[in-house]
């Protein structure tokens, strides 16, 4: 059986400097973004990818200072900062 | 999609996610080393047709199949004879070993000796978990002492081999260890290391929180992270001494050898002119 690409697997939220975006589909909810961001911008989400795992989501953007401790620290490329 | 991982230019994305647990090391670290070849890379000094990637058995080595380079998965330990007879024949390729303690410490030990006695010219990264994941938690010989694992459920009763000061006793130009925790680091150290002729060895202390972590108590990816982090120093030009490698102590990370002598590669180069008057080679 082959399974459907769901259409939307980028989450891009924009605060007022970086957007944080998050590839759900790579996401193995392992937590680790969660816990090395310096300022507690992301948090576990409810809703879950297709492979079952609930991807992190930005729950706080405004706090970001752009540091990419989660893009450096996610194992799977499903996390990243940019400016602007 | 539009917008995609800065990474993506280099990684086999059909392939991704990768086979690996939710929150292992690996992936931490197979980030830190391909940022270290883009920076290279767009300095000038690497060329992206002219890496391969070399792995043997493992976890780890699972690792040469994602990056969008050339890639060899070869016999269990074999990876650095492979990587040696490349180089020999292709001067100009980049060789990246990825092994993990079990495939190029264990398995691999001898062949790790020769390379290491030879200075032969490739980059050999090894990264840590302090067990054999793959096969199911097995005793390595990285493993530190006391620790629980599956073959030893009263604890670790044997010394823990430190890679470190191995590869500094052969006579590596460039040792150094560093860990999953310290990701900035991690990714400056290897992109010293690309630069390096000779032998440049790159010990990465890595989580394992499936099979490695669910023995100690610390299942949970996070808290094996954490672990690990709080376990890690890091010592600016550390002696190779200072090297503590102890699951009680913890792990002192930093550049423990740095020096440039004529590698594999050049030795030849010059017994050969030597030997045929110049000019043959």
């Amino acid at each position: 059986m082959k399974l459907s690409t769901p259409a939307a697997t980028l989450i891009k939220t924009k605060s007022s400097k970086y957007a944080i975006n998050v590839i759900t589909e790579r996401c193995k909810e392992c937590g680790i973004c969660v816990a090395v961001c310096p300022t507690k911008v992301l948090a576990r989400g409810d809703s879950r990818n297709r492979r079952g795992y609930r991807y992190v989501v930005p729950a706080y953007p405004d706090k970001c200072i752009g540091c990419k401790m989660c893009e450096y620290s996610c194992p799977d490329f499903a996390i990243f900062v940019e400016a602007g | 999609m539009a917008v995609t991982h800065p990474l993506d230019p280099y990684l086999r994305v059909d392939r991704i996610p990768t086979m690996w647990c939710p929150g292992c090391g690996l992936g931490i670290a197979l980030g830190a080393i391909l940022r270290a070849i883009d920076r290279r890379i767009e300095e000038g000094l690497l060329k992206k047709e002219n890496i391969a990637f070399v792995g043997g058995i493992g976890c780890t080595a699972r690792m040469t199949l994602y990056p969008y380079f050339d890639s060899a998965h070869v016999i269990h330990g074999r990876a650095i004879p492979f990587a040696i007879a490349v180089k020999v024949v292709k001067p100009e390729m980049k060789m990246v070993i990825v092994g993990g303690d079990g495939d190029i410490a264990a398995i691999g030990g001898n062949h790790l000796l020769h390379a290491l006695k030879r200075n032969a010219d490739l980059l050999v990264i090894m990264v840590n978990n302090m067990t054999y994941g793959m096969t199911g938690g097995q005793l390595a010989p990285t493993t530190p002492r006391g620790l629980y694992t599956t073959t030893t459920p009263y604890g670790n009763p044997e010394r823990e081999l430190n890679v470190i000061k191995l590869a500094a006793a052969l006579g590596a130009n460039y040792v150094a260890r560093s860990s999953i925790t310290h990701p900035q680091l991690l990714e400056r150290t290897i992109y010293k290391a690309l630069a390096k002729r000779g032998l440049a060895f790159v010990e990465v202390l890595s989580t394992c929180p499936e099979i490695f972590g669910r023995h100690i108590g610390l299942r949970n990816p996070v808290d094996l992270y954490m672990e690990l982090k709080k376990k890690v120093t890091v010592k600016t030009n550390p002696s190779i001494e200072e090297s503590d490698y102890d699951w009680g102590r913890g792990f002192v990370i930093g550049e423990f050898v740095d020096r440039d002598e004529p590698g594999f590669l050049d030795t030849y180069r010059e017994y050969i002119s030597k030997s045929f008057g110049g000019g043959a080679v």
